[in-house]
């Protein structure tokens, strides 16, 4: 089976996938470094750009001066290792979204379809509904990433019994497993006698980047470069699956293997993703869209694109969520449905039939 | 002879006037807006001797009811039975002094166990009988459980069940439709209007002297504290923070922990930047509210201490007025959080946190509680 509209290549399809690929991605690696200062001058203390930059020079070991203390506390303790956290966390959304979708050859495929964000829910309700979460420091994410992987290995598991893998029973088992899952957390939050703990999962499934510090990047980092880059090695495998298995097989690929370790690559950075930020929705989906009417279907392309936008969107959402409403907060996930769903239907109404639809 | 000319009168009209007060008005309270009517010294028995004319007695001042301004009580002058209130979910009648009551809301259940002796509470929720949010574990010990399942509620055979528009709008209609009054009402953390959940409830059960006295009990201690602290907004400015998982919250305007940051005589930071309720914000949030004193309103269970240590080891608030002079105080949070009177004894051992001069000791002076 072709993969209809997914492997249509636009007029620019001439163009060297190594020009493309430099110009897309630095364009937005400006972006993302554009993002990172703006973000970090906003904030309910208000540091001047021009403070931000000394304190940035100081922390790379120049010689900088003019700042407070006060102020260079701020960035290097809060707002940086934040808005760090976000951007890896935007790269795994919008890379595994990316990956999901030639996976499965289905636009609507995001990270969550495999159970991962239902099943980092869940490990991150029972740990605040049990308590849990006072064990030890990073007990929360702890507790996602151990759902999120479960969920991915329990829907993987059922996808590939008897030794024959299928991308259909994939679907369906993810399916199948989100609604479990999802009636496991009603059942907590119905049954939940504390309201302090209700607003704190409530919060969480809404997806935030509230107090997250180096050792959040810390930890999820090595994961989620790992599983970025374990993909972005094997985007030319993710393009020739898209053909087809016996035309990707033809051309080379070890479907078998390919097949799942591009799944686990996916589920691994999106896991610690939601495991250190919450369920943060849209993003995994709009992301790789956006971004394929600009550069196209090519992974190659597509995937560090797809890595450097999902960053852009998350600083930005999680920009907008901790300043409109100092010194209060909204949750991130709240705001990039905010602004991916109406930039997300304007793409539709305006492309029509180039968003690529199967 | 003797008997029949003066004893059997006398007898007569003792009865008669007995007879009269059995019939009145079938009311547990006294219209607290009429004078207490004052035992009968003794009965005239000899033939009455003509007197000279009465002095013309000057009319006595109208004394103002109590309940006049209670809202939700339809008739304040009634104090009969039925009794009718207007609760958030309309009209109900409460057809006669209720002797089990339910109210499955905790802050319900702490107001209505100063009004009532303990068992005419029949049954409670599973958060009342918890130490780590409830102030009333303790007495309700043996008091059945219930939770917001009608059914269970239901085979408790309460005469009136009073609670909180979270109980459930679908619940509500379950239970009146098996014809038990419920009246839903608020309840409110600042004084004028926990005064008056208080005496609406003591209407409901039929105890408004016990719920009058209680309402003047709440306001003395009350005034007693202002006298010391000089009143909301008078004193250091004060941030009542929690953390849950890796999420930070503070109390700003409008919150419980608010309103006894206020009574304590402190200033409430997070209401002074802008927060309204309780919202999530950041450490730079914090430091932006730049707060004096930090409490911590959370169980230890759930980490009060940690976050605690936390904060005080945390670089980047070292420069806060709050972490540089070690003032960030875990507080007993079930005093800070719940809906009820009990808030007054967090007021009180604030007012000892902010105003350690003023309070030497430990004010432990304990609620009245109802015979």
């Amino acid at each position: 089976m072709r993969a209809g509209g997914l492997t249509r290549w636009p007029s620019y399809r001439r163009a060297g996938v190594t020009a493309r690929l430099a110009i897309g991605t630095s364009a937005l690696l400006l972006l993302t470094i554009g993002a990172i200062l703006a973000s970090l001058s906003l904030g309910p203390v208000a540091i001047p750009v021009g403070d931000v930059a000394s304190i940035i020079l100081s922390m790379l070991g120049l010689d900088a001066a003019g700042f407070g203390r006060t102020e260079q506390l701020i960035i290097e303790q809060i707002r940086l290792p934040r808005i760090l956290v976000g951007a890896i966390v935007g790269m795994a959304l919008g890379v595994s979204g990316a990956t999901m979708q030639g996976l499965f050859r289905n636009p609507m495929a995001d990270p969550g379809i495999v159970g991962v964000s239902a099943g980092g829910a869940v490990g991150a309700v029972v740990a605040i509904a049990t308590g849990a979460v006072g064990l030890f420091f990073l007990a929360l994410p702890a507790f996602a990433f151990l759902g999120a992987m479960a969920a991915a290995f329990l829907v993987y598991g059922i996808a590939a019994l008897g030794g024959r893998f299928s991308m259909a029973t994939l679907l369906l088992a993810g399916v199948a497993v989100n609604a479990l899952l999802g009636a496991v957390i009603s059942a907590i939050i119905i049954l939940l006698p504390d309201n302090g703990a209700l607003r704190e999962i409530l919060f969480w499934l809404a997806g935030g980047l509230d107090s997250r510090s180096w050792e959040h990047l810390r930890i999820s980092m090595p994961l989620i470069l790992g599983g970025t880059a374990l993909i972005v090695l094997m985007s030319r495998d993710l393009n020739l699956l898209m053909l087809g298995d016996d035309e990707a097989r033809s051309m080379g690929v070890r479907v078998g293997i390919a097949r799942p370790v591009l799944l686990a690559a996916a589920a691994l950075a999106t896991g610690a993703a939601v495991a250190v930020s919450g369920t943060i929705s849209f993003v995994g989906l709009v992301v790789p869209h956006m971004l394929r009417l600009v550069v196209g279907p090519d992974h190659r392309v597509l995937i560090p694109m797809s890595a450097a936008g999902g960053a852009v969107l998350v600083i930005l959402a999680d920009t907008v969520a901790r300043t409109v409403v100092q010194p209060a907060e909204l949750p991130v996930g709240v705001l990039t449905a905010f602004e991916g769903a109406p930039f997300f239907i304007f793409l539709l109404v305006r492309n029509g039939r180039r968003i690529y639809l199967n | 002879m003797l008997i029949r000319t003066y004893l059997l009168p006398v007898l007569a009209a003792a009865m008669l006037m007995l007879l009269l007060v059995a019939c009145s008005d079938g009311s547990d309270d006294q219209n607290p807006a009429s004078p207490t009517p004052q035992p009968v010294e003794a009965v005239e028995t000899s033939t009455p001797t003509p007197t000279a004319v009465p002095e013309p007695t000057p009319t006595p001042e109208p004394v103002p009811n109590p309940l006049e301004d209670v809202s939700a009580i339809v008739d304040p002058e009634n104090l009969s039975w039925p009794r009718v209130v207007e609760g958030l979910n309309g009209i109900v009648s409460i057809p006669a002094k209720p002797e089990r009551i339910i109210t499955a809301s905790i802050g319900h259940d702490e107001i209505t166990l100063a009004l009532v002796p303990r068992d005419r509470l029949v049954a409670v929720g599973g958060v009342s009988k918890d130490p780590t949010y409830s102030n009333v574990a303790s007495m309700v010990d043996d008091t059945a459980e219930i939770s917001r399942d009608p059914e269970g509620i239901i085979a408790q055979a309460p005469d009136v069940i009073v609670t909180s528009p979270y109980f459930g709008d679908d619940g509500v209609a379950a239970l009146t439709r098996a014809g038990i009054p419920v009246v839903q009402t608020d309840l409110h953390n600042d004084l004028d209007q926990r005064v008056n959940d208080i005496l609406l409830m003591g209407y409901i059960y039929g105890e408004v002297e016990r719920a009058l006295a209680f309402a003047s009990e709440l306001r003395g201690r009350y005034e007693s504290l202002l006298e010391l602290t000089g009143g909301p907004g008078a004193g250091p400015r004060v941030l009542a923070m929690t953390n849950y998982s890796d999420s930070i919250w503070v109390a700003g305007g409008n919150s419980t922990e608010g309103s006894v940051i206020g009574a304590a005589g402190g200033t409430n930071a997070a209401e002074v930047a802008g927060i309204d309720g309780n919202q999530n914000t950041s450490l730079e949030g914090v430091i932006s509210m730049d707060p004096e004193i930090i409490i911590i309103p959370q169980p230890l269970e759930f980490g009060a201490e940690e976050f605690r240590q936390s904060l005080l080891s945390n670089e980047a608030l070292s420069e806060l007025p709050a972490i540089r002079d070690g003032r960030v105080y875990v507080v007993e949070s079930r005093l800070f959080t719940t809906l009820s009177h009990w808030n007054m004894l967090g007021a009180e051992e604030l007012a000892r946190i902010l105003w350690p001069d003023r309070f030497p000791e430990p004010i432990t002076t304990p609620f009245s509680e109802p015979e």
